[in-house]
């Protein structure tokens, strides 16, 4: 496999559980903090993805939804809490605020 | 509310490993079921759980045989009038859950806590025909639950949130992980899990790769302990299609698993328990 097709392969899984775990935020499932823990206990993964995303840098995250949404379609389309999180500069872990708080 | 005496309906796959976790913590624990081979094989495999332990260092053999004396094996409702939780784990049929948890209903007091440990039923659904269907909450434990340290506390519509409370109070009792969920198709990580994995599928066929590579990228990632396609073999290709198209039916195209796996079921490769899968298992 390619470097470069390692990358589109862990950004698409990743991203992909990311899209899921914002719907599951906006449709009230469960809290965030409640999500990442939930998938670290439950499915083994290392990182919660709202915490991976923050870590990352939620603008990042976001420009790279937009480049997957124009390659692959809507699916990838970037939710409005992730652009509205961007916008009012809480991008994460480095600005201190993003889906969590630190 | 303290659970001070639980009950497990089914001493299955997971009811028996649901009630070694309830007795390890302490608590007296009724097994349930209605088979008696059944009830027998889920005794010996509690035995086993507590035998492992012991060899591992982890329990002396003597607190061993008084936690695996806390379960007590039964075929009739003796003794649920003091029972203060009964989790339901029966098989998956919308049917039986509703007659089984009505029969329990009779049988405990007013303030029991009724739980399920369904996978993918709706536990609204399931609640309907109780007199008081406020007090049923999801309570989804993990394959194995001896080892997997998450549930899932899953809120129907009619559940009242002071059972919610005291479903979190007693999993976190037993040493687990508890979150609150609102119910919705999949729950919360099948759903988010079974999204990644439609995704991977759908980058395997584009990219042109091979599960094998896909699996050890993963696990060097460090991502997740193991790559999605073993982890599929090992939750059974079949369980995982149906758990898909639950979700496909709710959702959408997002959680279209193509035909790789259906096409493996065809072929009777249904994951590690048929011997094979997207990999070969020997033995
Ligand atoms: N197996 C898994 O990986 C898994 C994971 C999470 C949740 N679940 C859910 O847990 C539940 C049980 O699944 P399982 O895999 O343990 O099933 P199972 O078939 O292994 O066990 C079910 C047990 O219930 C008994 N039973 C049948 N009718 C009964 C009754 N009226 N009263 C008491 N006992 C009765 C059966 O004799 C059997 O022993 C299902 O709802 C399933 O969806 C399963």
């Amino acid at each position: 496999m390619t470097k470069d097709q390692e990358t589109e392969l862990l950004d698409r899984f990743n991203l992909a559980v990311f899209l899921e775990a914002v719907r599951c935020l906006d449709e009230n499932v469960s809290t965030a903090r409640e999500i990442d823990i939930a998938m670290r206990a439950g499915a083994g993964l290392s990182e919660g993805p709202l915490g991976r995303a923050d870590k990352v840098g939620l603008d990042k995250v976001l420009a790279r939804l937009e480049e997957l949404e124009a390659r692959w379609g809507d699916r990838f389309h970037p939710p409005e809490r992730l652009r509205a999180l961007v916008a009012s500069g809480r991008t994460g872990v480095a600005a201190g605020r993003g889906f969590l708080e630190y | 509310m303290y659970v001070f005496k639980a009950a497990v309906l089914g001493a299955g796959t997971m009811g028996a490993e649901i009630a070694q976790v309830i007795s390890l913590s302490g608590l007296p624990v009724v097994l349930k079921d209605v088979d008696e081979g059944q009830l027998g094989r889920g005794m010996a495999h509690i035995r086993e759980i507590y035998g492992r332990r012991v060899q591992r260092g982890r329990l002396t053999e003597h607190d061993a045989e008084d936690r695996l004396a806390l379960v007590q094996p039964q075929l009739d409702y003796k003794g649920f009038s003091d029972v203060d939780l009964v989790i339901e784990a029966v098989p998956e049929k919308l049917a039986l859950k509703q007659a089984v948890l009505g029969e329990v209903e009779a049988q405990v007091s007013m303030t029991a806590l009724l739980a399920t440990n369904t996978s993918a039923l709706p536990v609204t659904e399931i609640g309907q025909s109780l007199a008081r269907p406020q007090r049923l909450v999801g309570m989804h434990f993990f394959f194995p639950a001896s080892v997997m340290k998450l549930v899932e506390v899953i809120a129907g519509e009619r559940t009242d949130e002071e059972y919610i409370d005291s479903a979190i109070e007693f999993v976190e009792s037993i040493r687990r992980v508890g979150v609150r969920v609102r119910e919705c198709p999949g729950f919360l990580v099948n759903r988010i899990l079974m999204a990644g994995l439609a995704e991977v599928l759908r980058a395997e066929r584009d990219l042109s790769l091979e599960p094998r590579e896909i699996d050890a990228v993963v696990a060097a990632s460090k991502l997740a302990p193991m790559g999605p396609y073993a982890l599929a073999d090992a939750l059974g290709l079949d369980i995982a299609q149906d758990v898909a198209q639950t979700l496909q039916a709710a959702y959408g195209e997002r959680f279209d698993l193509g035909d790789r796996i259906a096409n493996l079921i065809a072929q009777g490769k249904r994951g590690a328990k048929t011997g094979e899968g997207f990999y070969t298992y020997t033995g």
